[in-house]
């Protein structure tokens, strides 16, 4: 950590003299070289113990050079944690650093691109993007950690065409160990998907499908589809994502989706509702529930959050709160 | 009543010749774009046109030109991009060069090959292309 923090403020010395804007990180010198990074922090209170987190502590290195560029993320998770159960309190400090994302992007020209690395799989909206500070909720829906992959180390090849809309059509390939797999939902060696999704005026459309070899339960071969869409404009914002997961025999996952709308009241507050339901056969649990969140933030790259969720189980009805900031 | 038409045809008419007109502009061996294309160069998803990187230029953060392009073209307000570039930051992307005036913008577009921005129709001249053009 204190490694980390020494680099990070030798590197601010070398600071162009670009003007620094929160939430944009800044360039080192003159090379094509940013960094950036975030924070968050949260509260979690339910039926049966009270936790404090400090969770993300992230740095991020980014640039590009003619046809090129790159990113990396790494990641302290879970940095700290206190929880009281009523009974006994306990504290538990994770202190490794996570790899979070590192790729290689290559711009063959203006329809292809090439990704190489560990990289978020692209699926769905929310899996794009899924830190604290860039939502509006402090909690991801249950169908972002179950149905697929959330990261995928190999190769994303995309066509992109620009005319009356844009069309978008990925594939993933994945044929080896993952990159820093300790906290990936799933442990995987084999992902192979297919994403196809088309944006027009406030209306996006996207549907994904893959198939993944893990050995998280059992070793297992499974196969997932994702259908999203997405209407956005100024003050509004509605996102639903639905999708299913099955083995060989069987549906793992029956159904996991979500429906979310936020309602930006002016450019400091945010409201937002969100309905989940999910049936995850594995690990026979099943819940339906109804989030309801506020947000406030001061500059767009701070976000101080509250949300409450009411659970079809009772027992899970929960409270959040937190802080966080991109820098 | 006579006098009330002819009131309201000088009205009419004076508010159509005030009414601003405004161009994206590019270096003269930019091909045509279309304006999907070009908004989708100022929000960096089509960074290479032709083998030649897109280098797109906005002008100052609050300047009324710059609204009113992203009102238009782009179809964003100034909180929403703040919220896309933010989000663009974590995804390793920058937002466009700012420029402080219209006419640096022009200089800028007419020696840099795949340079991209926005001025007042009435500050063109010869030695740049103009790509689309968009009324207020």
């Amino acid at each position: 950590m204190k490694r980390l923090l020494l680099i990070f403020f030798l590197l601010l010395n070398l600071q162009a003299d670009e003007k620094y804007t929160l939430g944009e990180g800044l360039q080192v010198g003159s090379l094509p070289f940013y960094l950036g990074g975030y924070i968050s922090a949260d509260y979690k209170k339910t039926e049966h113990e009270t936790s404090y987190r400090l969770d993300d502590i992230a740095l991020l290195a980014y640039g590009s050079y003619e046809k090129f560029s790159y990113l990396a993320e790494l990641e302290f998770k879970e940095f700290y944690t206190y929880i009281d159960t009523g009974e006994e309190t306990n504290i538990e400090k994770n202190r490794h650093l996570y790899t979070e994302r590192v790729y290689a992007d290559y711009t063959h020209d203006e329809n292809f691109m090439f990704r190489f690395g560990k990289y978020s799989s692209n699926v769905g909206f929310w899996n794009l993007l899924p830190i604290n500070v860039l939502r509006e909720t402090t909690s991801s829906p249950v169908s972002v950690s179950i149905l697929f992959p959330k990261f995928t180390t190999g190769m994303d090849a995309s066509y992109t065409s620009f005319s009356d809309g844009e069309l978008k059509i990925n594939t993933t390939l994945q044929h080896n160990e993952g990159i820093d797999d300790g906290y990936n939902n799933y442990v995987v060696d084999k992902h192979y998907g297919f994403g196809i999704s088309y944006e027009k005026d406030a209306y996006v459309f996207k549907f994904n499908s893959g198939y993944f070899h893990t050995k998280n339960f059992t070793d297992h071969d499974l196969f997932y589809a994702l259908a999203s869409v997405k209407y956005e404009t100024d003050s509004v914002q509605i996102l639903t994502e639905i999708g299913s997961q099955k083995d060989k025999d069987k549906f793992t996952t029956k159904y996991a989706g979500y429906v979310q709308g936020l309602y930006r009241f002016n450019e400091h507050h945010i409201g937002v509702l969100r309905a989940e339901s999910y049936e995850h056969t594995i690990i026979n649990q099943d819940d339906n529930m109804m989030i309801i969140g506020y947000t406030y933030r001061p500059l767009y790259p701070v976000a101080i959050k509250t949300e409450y969720q009411f659970h079809e189980v009772d027992d899970n009805n929960q409270l959040i709160f937190s802080f966080s900031v991109l820098f | 009543m006579l006098r009330v038409y002819i009131s309201l045809l000088l009205l009419l008419s004076t508010t159509h010749i005030f009414s601003a007109e405004y161009v994206v502009i590019a270096n003269k061996n930019m091909k045509d774009l279309s304006q999907m294309q070009i908004k989708a160069i100022f929000l960096k998803k089509l960074t290479i046109i032709d083998d030649t990187k897109m280098v797109p230029v906005s002008l100052g953060a609050r300047d009324s030109l710059r609204e009113n392009f992203e009102k238009n073209i782009l179809k964003m307000n100034f909180q929403r991009l703040k919220s896309y570039w933010s989000k663009q930051h974590y995804l390793g992307h920058r937002p466009p060069l700012s420029m402080k005036s219209e006419e640096s913008v022009k200089a800028f577009v007419k020696k840099v090959d795949g340079a991209i921005g926005y001025i007042e129709k009435s500050a063109i001249d010869n030695d740049i292309k103009i790509l689309y053009e968009w009324k207020d």
